[in-house]
């Protein structure tokens, strides 16, 4: 219990440096945002009537976009996670941590649990400036803390493939590339298009892709209500990209630092 | 045992083995309370490898370490408690200022919520630190990177402050500064181990030293006696031309290193005079006491001595006499391999 408590307190004071490095940086925030909100501008505008093909069960192409961009956002907000700890394993401050009589695991947890935040709000931002540009938010205030946890909650888990990534190459190119390859896996999603106009081989990514899951629970909550088994779907699907991913980084940053 | 002369650092047979390098090949050393150990020797000797064991960083491939008591290997947690570390370049987060540097060191090292407010402050004040105490750490000079770097090393009074190359990398001035404060932190009672490749550095600062080389502790002890086993004090006098040195360059030599052993018969052994052109040295066991008498006699005879330049063995002729090199030749600094 005492360790546990130690763990909690150094999670806690290392969180918070991590997250003033990720939030002191102007940089970091906009590149996140710029993206998505490209896609959400030019896309809405450029596709605007591809709500006519019956598949579409509105008749804004914003609104239909808005959910994905959302866990774009999140997804971005985490994409580049295991970026800081390799420059600070390079440059000797892990070692400094490391000679601290600090809970070891902290200096993970310290980098991970922050990212639980930072991806919620970049998905707030992202929900924000969709719902002035003409999105809805069907469920109201207690939509909006579902799609906050379920972001942060989908940035945690995601996390994983930048720290696993990092901590194997220790090389912050091939860390930045990977990222860059899982940008297919954002987009065979229903993220721009209902499932039924994909070509099949696409359908069949589409099911079993966790973003897609994700995609589906918060467009729920900001286009007709609550559907409990869309929210059930993307904490389970999540959860065990979570778990995965996790594992992962826990047994790399042990290879690395332990 | 009587803890004020208790050692310290503790270290027996200590081995770390890379492949097929061995980095650290049988180290032993042991380091009193309160002194200022050095371990001086050129880049690749073992130095940062045994400091990152001492600092249960890495672990030895074999032998022991015990640092405050406590072993490296079996206790690391109780190590840590008590040890501060300084690293070979300042290792700060670019992106915090210095006041929450020193702060996170605090709670890091469980420290009071009041104990880390007042230490803090103590710290950017003694650091000279106080006005960029607000400022991110990425925008500090080198020196100021150094100066925090070693205030958060001190931040929770760490009996023992292990520093590895503290003065690399800083312009003259900073290394001076920083001498003085290290100076100052061990007289309140830090033990202290750091290691060097600068010779003057090791000279100045540290009580007791231990030259390393390829792994191995090659000799130990305190500088004024490493230097005064190394022989005797060098004394080299300016000479005018001697009127009959009119012949061959060697035999005019020969005549002036004989007329200098004639003269100082009794002061000098012969064969520790040696003649060149325009120039005597002579090899003296305390050449500051010999001199005035050297002179008094050379100017007797009235030889036109014009200029006198006395040196004293240093910590490289220290290390030249028992590895064969001069460090000078091994210090230059090697590029930073990055590996990817």
């Amino acid at each position: 219990m005492r360790e546990l408590t130690a763990f909690a307190y150094d999670t806690y004071w290392l969180g918070l440096r991590t997250t003033r490095r990720f939030f002191r940086v102007p940089a970091n925030v906009i590149s996140i945002i710029f993206f998505p909100l490209i896609q959400l501008l030019v896309f809405s505008q450029l596709y605007k009537d591809i709500v006519q093909l019956p598949a579409f069960a509105t008749d804004s192409y914003l609104a239909y976009l808005a959910p994905g961009q959302v866990v774009f956002a999140s997804f971005l907000a985490v994409g580049w996670a295991g970026y800081g700890m390799l420059v600070e394993y390079r440059s000797g401050y892990l070692d400094r941590l490391r000679s601290t009589p600090i809970a070891r695991f902290s200096i993970l947890s310290g980098e991970m649990v922050p990212l639980f935040f930072e991806a919620a709000i970049m998905a707030a931002i992202l929900l924000g400036v969709s719902m002035l540009l003409g999105a809805t938010l069907a469920t109201g205030v207690g939509g909006l803390v579902l799609i906050l946890l379920l972001s942060g909650l989908f940035g945690i888990a995601f996390s994983g493939i930048s720290f696993i990534a990092a901590l194997l190459t220790k090389s912050e190119q091939a860390a930045s590339a990977l990222s860059l390859l899982m940008f297919p896996v954002v987009f065979i999603s229903t993220a721009f298009v209902p499932a039924e106009l994909m070509p099949g081989w696409m359908q069949a990514v589409n099911d079993w892709n966790p973003v897609t899951f994700q995609i589906e629970a918060i467009r729920g909550l900001m286009t007709v209500g609550y559907d409990w088994t869309a929210i059930g779907q993307a904490v389970l699907a999540d959860v065990v990209v979570g778990v995965v991913l996790v594992s992962g980084t826990l047994l790399a940053f042990r290879r690395l630092a332990a | 045992m009587d803890p004020a002369t208790q050692a310290v650092i503790e270290v027996s047979d200590l081995v770390k083995v890379y492949g097929e390098t061995r980095a650290v090949d049988d180290v032993s050393f042991e380091v009193d309370r309160g002194e200022l150990f050095g371990f001086l020797g050129p880049n690749g000797a073992g130095k940062t490898t045994t400091i990152r064991i001492l600092s249960t960083l890495l672990k030895p491939t074999s032998g022991g370490a015990r640092v405050a008591g406590h072993d490296v290997v079996a206790e690391p947690g109780e190590v840590r408690k008590r040890l501060g570390l300084a690293m070979q370049t300042a290792t700060l987060d670019a992106f915090s200022t210095g006041r929450e540097t020193l702060e996170l060191a605090g709670r890091l090292h469980r420290m009071p919520p009041r104990e880390i407010k007042r230490r803090t402050d103590e710290l950017l004040q003694l650091m000279g630190l106080e006005a960029a105490a607000k400022k991110l750490t990425g925008t500090y000079s080198g020196g100021m990177k150094r100066r925090l770097d070693l205030a958060t090393a001190l931040m929770h009074r760490p009996e023992v402050l292990i520093l590895d190359e503290p003065t690399e990398g800083l312009d003259p001035q900073s290394r001076t500064a920083l001498w003085e404060e290290l100076e100052r932190i061990n007289a309140e009672g830090t033990t202290m181990l750091l290691t060097t490749h600068y010779m003057e550095e090791a000279d100045r600062l540290c009580s007791r030293l231990a030259i390393i080389d390829e792994g191995r502790v090659v000799v130990e002890g305190r500088p004024e006696a490493l230097k005064a086993a190394v022989g005797a004090d060098t004394v080299v006098l300016q000479v005018g031309r001697s009127p009959d040195a009119d012949g061959a360059q060697g035999s005019a030599e020969d005549a002036r290193k004989t007329e200098f052993c004639t003269l100082l018969d009794g002061m000098v052994p012969c064969e520790a005079v040696a003649a060149h052109d325009g120039s005597v040295t002579l090899a003296v066991a305390d050449a500051s006491a010999a001199i005035p008498g050297l002179l008094r006699r050379l100017d007797g005879h009235g030889l036109d001595i014009t200029g006198l330049q006395m040196s004293r063995p240093s910590l490289d002729d220290v290390f030249l006499q028992y590895t064969g090199r001069h460090i000078r030749e091994e210090a230059a600094d090697q590029p930073i391999i990055m590996g990817f």
